[in-house]
């Protein structure tokens, strides 16, 4: 059974471009185009990881995983954050939040295919 | 959005940030070596730098900072002593990474003589790792040198000392939260297997505990892997990256020398001393390479404290003095290292109030046992009572000292603001950062982020000139903002300066005129006009821009300032600058009162403020009558007769000619015991008190206690009826009813039961202090049309 | 070893993770309650992780201690996948299908 990833983020090209690496390594791959979008999306399925972006409209990216981890069925999915800044800060937030792993922003798509194997495997 | 070079900008500035308070904390810890704080911070700095620096893929940083990261490591766990030698060494590491990260923001490969300088204090670093340098031969390209520092696998000639395993040594320690977080231990380990072959491994499960005690989302397992890669460190490295937070991990190249592992033994905890038995089974060493190692250490340790532990290993090994006497230093590091993680626990900050509140009641029930226990007068109880007060008091600073924090973090988001709004202002600005270690109260730092703000953005959008301006004036092109702060009796003074053009004094005043703050004709002082901008709706920007507002705000800042019991002053010159001084109480729960007595109310007067408290005789107070302000040891004293500025009504007062001399009476025997000497005659008495203006001659004449405060710099007297000494008391903001009276700035509540109002000195300083700078320009006035 | 009466038999079926690990505890906790030999059957396990294996480690601790026999059988893919990548096999001592030679 293929592995299930969210990627939450309000660049269309940047999520079909993710969308297509996850794919062809053999993931299952959810789109939302924010964190609100993505929210609604949280239907009880089962999802292995979540990437998001931070900065983004309606709701961003700390605040969203914050309000997902309040859901039991994705209390313990694995969060990569995308972020821009290395700022300890937001880091401080969406660790509290409970998003542990960061990519810096701009990367490849093999960058975040090996980002994402390391947490789960396809 | 944002792109890499952005991002690298942010790591730039905090590189040279860290390095700043590295280079401080350098300084500080030969002084207090035994300060974990101090020792935190340098480690901490060299950590967040490597983080950093690998999130940017710049190696050799990486690869140099984590050569001191272990050193600095072993510091903290009390294997490496702090001398001079030691903090000279890492003042040169910290003079190299600022270099690096020089090299980093012109974006240049570090050069032949930089790496070769760094290759140095690599050497140099090792020794304190119990590593001989590396032989260096021939001439190698910069990054590969010290990418392979730590690594050294040593593929080709393999010197005597390595172990003969083809093998990485991997060792895994998680946090229990790892998994609360997300992360699932296997899936790093299974990761591994997407670049190499897990050769051998051994799942540590001996501290799961039975079911019936296990927190099922907790970690407990352990890993020791022998793993089989073509990969380089940095890869097997980077599979662990999103846990470096939540594991300990050890990575350790094929044909390390064994002292490596030594090392590796010496950084686990006692309880899985079993581990150099582990590394046999996972093929790591050979049992004769284990058994080699430990021969060839026996020569050199001492023997004295084999007992205790040595039962164990002697049952499996040939075992050395060496190793007991390792993992002994093992036990006490372990405990050390506990111990200063038990120095920093997160807490709640609610919880923290809760209890800093509670303690303010204790605070008060304790008054109120010292009055009872005054009162019935038993010797014993009333030491018992002052012991108790005084430990109390203690509780109270220690639980105080609990919600201070740095200013520093408030500080450093101040660079990014600087960077953003000179670049849309067009300025070249600089931020200059002082006494970042400053602490206070941490509800006070989180409310003086937007009044700061909104002063420096003041202070770059209308202090600094342009450019052109500035060099016409002779100033460099590039402005200066100072973030300044320190402590000054009881507060703490945080300073927002620019060297820019200055306030327009003249401006000022005649657009206060043309809004009708102030009347053509009234005679202003300096300080009285900058404070002409802190009123609401005052603008004096000729081009309102859209950064620092239309002039709203300033009186905004002025209002959070003062609802934190603080004041701000200006100090400007013309050409030169301006400096704004906010004051802020450095708690707001808690203070030293002093308490004093007006007819039947009772005042309290923040300890740190009352300078002295003096009797008027006879002669001062009727040389200060019909005036505000009185002769003190020849210094000019404004003073505030409390009594009429909250109009309290006094009894003992007479308030017409006919009871003039029953007050007269009442006021002789409660002064009785007082050395006063002079009352005034009947007919001078009734004389007095029948003219209006004079009748409070009456009171003063039988002296009057006068409490001399000083804010900010200006002294003031402060006319009361009864002195009632020191008291601690717990503020009390004012219910939206009373907010905003004059001259009160909380209350409390006596040991009695009774209220106490806390004044607001900074209000009455500014008050007085107000009047008197009107007085001196209006007789400097005087003196000019004379 | 051979089935014995009493038996009191728990399956453990789809995930057996951090997800399902506090409710999988109270469940072998019960299920050892019950019964002095207990087989827990994993044959239904679609995905283990850590907090499986832990409890797996943990309940048989527990039985030990106990005095009681747990044995864990029908080990699903996923579990003789995750057994073999951390070589506990040994640990629980239970007989696994060995799917492939290695």
């Amino acid at each position: 059974m293929a592995k299930n990833i969210m990627i939450v983020d309000d660049s269309a090209s940047l999520r079909q471009v993710v969308g297509i690496a996850l794919r062809g390594a053999g993931y299952d791959v959810v789109e939302a185009c924010d964190g609100k979008d993505a929210l609604n999306k949280l239907d009880g399925r089962k999802l292995h990881l979540i990437i998001s972006d931070v900065n983004m409209p309606n709701m961003d990216g700390i605040s969203f995983v914050k309000a997902a981890k309040q859901l039991p069925a994705y209390k313990f999915t694995p969060v990569i954050m995308l972020t821009t800044e290395a700022g300890n800060d937001m880091k401080q937030q969406g660790q509290a939040a409970g998003a542990k792993a960061w990519v810096v922003k701009p990367f490849q798509p093999a960058q975040m295919l090996t980002a994402v194997s390391k947490l789960v495997l396809p | 959005m944002m792109n890499m070079d952005d991002a690298l900008n942010t790591f730039i500035i905090e590189g040279r940030e860290l390095l700043e308070q590295m280079e401080e904390a350098l300084l500080r810890i030969e002084q207090m070596p035994d300060d974990a704080d101090t020792l935190n911070a340098i480690f901490r700095a060299a950590h967040t730098i490597k983080g950093s620096a690998g999130l940017f893929g710049i190696d050799h940083m990486v690869s140099f900072t984590h050569v001191a990261e272990s050193v600095l490591d072993k510091v903290r766990g009390g294997l490496v002593p702090i001398d001079s030698e030691l903090v000279a060494l890492f003042l040169a590491v910290r003079d190299h990474l600022s270099l690096l990260i020089d090299g980093v923001a012109a974006a240049t490969e570090p050069d032949v003589e930089t790496t070769r300088a760094g290759e140095k204090l690599v050497d140099k670093l090792r020794t304190y790792l119990g590593q001989k340098p590396p032989v260096v031969s021939g001439p190698q390209t910069p990054v590969e040198h010290v990418a392979d520092l730590e690594a050294e696998p040593g593929r080709g000639a393999r010197s005597g000392d390595g172990v003969h395993t083809d093998n990485w040594h991997i060792s895994l320690r998680f946090s229990p939260d790892v998994l609360r977080n997300g992360m699932d231990p296997l899936a790093f380990i299974r990761y591994l297997g997407t670049f190499g072959r897990i050769a051998h491994i051994v799942t540590l499960a001996d501290k799961v505990p039975s079911l019936s005690a296990l927190d099922p989302e907790a970690s407990y397992l352990g890993f020791e892997i022998g793993f089989h890669t073509d990969a380089d460190k940095a890869t097997i490295e980077g599979a662990f990256e999103f846990v470096r937070d939540d594991a300990q991990i050890y990575i350790l190249p094929p044909h390390s020398k064994i002292s490596q592992y030594q090392d590796l033994i010496e950084r686990l905890p006692p309880e899985e001393l079993l581990l150099g038995e582990i590394l046999v089974r996972c093929g790591t060493l050979s049992r004769a390479e284990l058994a080699d190692a430990l021969r060839r250490q026996s020569g050199q340790g001492e023997t004295e404290s084999q007992q205790p532990i040595g039962e164990m290993l002697v049952e499996q090994h040939s075992v050395s003095p060496r190793v007991v006497e390792a993992a002994l230093d093992k036990q006490k590091q372990v405990k050390e290292q506990r111990s200063s993680e038990g120095s920093l626990i997160r807490v709640n900050a609610d919880k923290l109030d809760e209890h800093i509140n509670l303690i303010g009641e204790l605070i008060i029930a304790t008054a109120g046992a010292s009055l009872i226990a005054q009162n019935v007068n038993i010797p014993e109880l009333n030491e018992a009572a002052a012991r108790l007060s005084r430990l109390v008091e203690e509780v109270r600073d220690s639980a105080l000292t609990l919600r201070m924090v740095q200013i520093g973090a408030t500080f450093t988001k101040f660079q990014r603001i600087v960077r953003d709004m000179s670049a849309e202002l067009g300025k070249d600005i600089r931020l200059d950062i002082n006494g970042a270690e400053t602490e206070l109260d941490k509800t006070v730092v989180e409310k003086i982020g937007d009044p700061l703000t909104h002063l420096m953005r003041n202070a770059m959008d209308h202090g600094i000139e342009p450019a052109e301006v500035r060099l016409a004036r002779g100033k460099p092109a590039q402005g200066t903002i100072g973030l300044n702060a320190y402590h000054d009796s009881g507060s703490i003074v945080i300073e927002v300066s620019d060297d820019g053009g200055g306030l327009p004094k003249q401006r000022i005043l005649a657009k206060a005129i043309e809004r009708g703050l102030v009347g053509p004709e009234q005679q202003l002082s300096d300080s009285e006009i900058y404070d002409l901008i802190f009123e609401p709706g005052f603008s004096t920007a000729e081009q309102v821009s859209n950064l620092s507002g239309r002039g709203v705000g300033m009186d905004v800042v002025r209002r959070n300032i003062t609802a934190l019991r603080g004041s701000v002053d200006i100090q400007s010159r013309e050409g030169a600058g301006v400096t704004m001084r906010i004051r802020l109480p450095l708690t707001l729960a808690i203070i030293d009162g002093f308490l004093v007595g007006v007819g039947g109310s009772s005042f309290v007067v923040p300890l740190d403020m009352v300078v002295e408290c003096v009797e008027l005789s006879a002669q001062e107070t009727e040389a200060a009558q019909g005036r505000d302000h009185l002769n003190l040891r020849g210094e000019v004293l404004p003073f505030i007769r409390l009594k009429q500025l909250f109009d309290i009504s006094e009894p003992a007062v007479a308030s017409n000619a006919g009871e003039t001399e029953d007050g007269l009476e009442a006021d002789k025997l409660s002064w009785r015991n007082r050395s006063t000497s002079s009352l005034l005659t009947q007919e001078g008495a009734a004389a007095l008190a029948s003219d209006p203006e004079l009748a409070f001659l009456l009171n003063p004449v039988k002296r009057e206690n006068v409490v001399v405060v000083q804010y900010a710099g200006h002294r003031a007297g402060l006319v009361v009826d009864r002195l009632m000494g020191e008291f601690q008391t717990v503020i009390r903001p004012l219910g939206q009813v009373f907010h905003g009276l004059d001259g009160i700035s909380g209350f409390t509540i006596l040991g009695n039961g009774n209220v106490a109002l806390i004044l607001d000195v900074a209000g009455l300083v500014r008050r007085v202090s107000g009047r008197e700078g009107r007085r001196n320009s209006k007789a400097m006035s005087y003196v000019s049309s004379e | 070893m051979t089935t014995a009466a009493p038996l009191h038999c728990l399956a453990i079926t789809g995930e057996f993770t951090i997800f399902t690990a506090a409710a999988w505890r109270e469940q072998m906790l019960a299920a050892l309650a019950a019964a002095d030999e207990i087989e827990m059957d994993l044959s239904q396990v679609s995905e283990i992780d850590s907090a499986g294996l832990q409890l797996m480690v943990a309940a048989k601790r527990e039985a030990t201690e106990q005095g009681k026999v747990l044995r864990f059988s029908g080990h699903s893919a996923a579990v003789l996948d995750t057994l073999d990548l951390t070589d506990l096999s040994a640990h629980f001592g239970d007989p696994v299908l060995i799917h492939s030679a290695d």
